[in-house]
């Protein structure tokens, strides 16, 4: 009805009534001018606007829904990335017991001793509760310097009359420097048989890392403890090498 | 083994030895080689450095009777006890 009385003005019509409406209305009668009269299309310029809405709600739908899929497919991609990125981290914090990087074959050839940092290196033997060998270390401590290759011995007996198959592992303490030992060649890891009233020299030709000296965490570290434990395999039985080799 | 059972700490990894594992010396072969080497040992108060050319006699040995690869003492860290050949240098210090 409002509008109704602002339409006259525009036709032009010079009723009391509608010069009344337009002294009173004139600004809003001005600024309807510009709008697209609503009465008259009615039900068209609804479905106009509500379709325009629509088309805007369309586009922003769209676009909501390509960031969202961007994000998906992102969080894919960084589930994929997270491995080798985990792996770099692990090996520049040393963390989970991983090598850290610059621990290679070559480097054997090349490092020079510290000759001023001298460690000594205790050894320790142990068996299985079941196991039957005399394993121990032929020399209770050893003096090395990082860089320096050293051999080192155990002894093993079978004292019984019956081969035996044993397999070994070792740890190193301090754990943090356990990063640092590196074996060149040893006896663990693979079965190694004795027979009855054996009884053999294992050794073990190993470095430490001449990085070691420059580790602020290993200042403090003289002493490094190599402990074997032997274990009885069963015959046939296959273990796999342990660790994650990155070299 | 690490026998802390405190999971979410570092726990210890053993790593497989660089050049693999040593065939047992069944036969006592390089038996003789092993006993000058820890004589040295003992008579030098456990002092690794001072023991070397005992440690690579006995590898040498060890190569000798197939109980190890062989390969040049330069890469198992010994190329200061090796005396510089006069000219086969340059021919073998690179693989």
């Amino acid at each position: 009805m409002l509008f109704q009385l602002l339409r006259t003005p525009l036709c032009g019509s010079p009723a009391v009534f509608s010069g009344c409406v337009r002294s009173l209305r004139c600004t809003p009668c001005r600024t309807l001018l510009h709008k697209p009269p609503p009465q008259s299309r009615g039900l068209k310029t609804r479905s106009k606007k509500t379709r325009s809405q629509e088309e805007e709600w369309r586009s922003r739908n769209r676009t909501l829904l390509t960031y969202i899929a961007a994000a998906g497919v992102g969080m894919i991609g960084l589930s994929y990335a997270a491995v080798p990125l985990y792996r770099l981290y692990c090996q520049a914090t040393g963390l989970g017991g991983t090598a850290v990087a610059g621990h290679d074959a070559d480097q054997v050839e090349t490092m020079e001793p510290v000759k001023d940092r001298i460690l000594k290196i205790t050894f320790n033997a142990d068996t299985h509760a079941s196991m039957q060998w005399n394993f121990r270390p032929q020399q209770s401590e050893i003096y090395v310097v990082p860089g320096e290759t050293a051999l080192a011995f155990y002894r093993a007996k079978n004292p019984t009359n019956k081969p035996i198959i044993g397999i070994s592992t070792y740890n190193v303490v301090p754990y943090d420097a356990g990063q640092y030992f590196n074996k060149i060649q040893c006896f663990c890891f693979e079965e190694q048989r004795l027979n009855p009233h054996e009884e053999v020299d294992m050794p073990v030709f190993f470095y430490i890392d001449p990085e070691f000296d420059e580790d602020p965490r290993m200042a403090r570290v003289d002493t490094i403890t190599l402990s074997y434990t032997f274990f009885e395999a069963k015959e046939g039985q296959k273990l796999p090498l342990p660790g994650y080799s990155y070299s | 083994m690490s026998t802390a059972m405190n999971f979410g700490s570092k726990s210890f990894k053993p790593r497989a030895p660089d050049k693999g594992s040593f065939p047992l010396d069944h036969f006592g072969e390089c038996k003789i080689f092993k006993e000058t080497f820890m004589k040295c040992l003992r008579d030098n108060s456990f002092d690794n450095a001072k023991c070397r050319l005992q440690s690579k006699d006995y590898l040498e040995c060890r190569m000798e009777n197939q109980l190890m690869a062989k390969e040049p003492m330069e890469k198992l860290g010994f190329k200061d006890l090796m005396e510089p050949p006069p000219s086969q240098a340059d021919g073998d210090t690179k693989p």
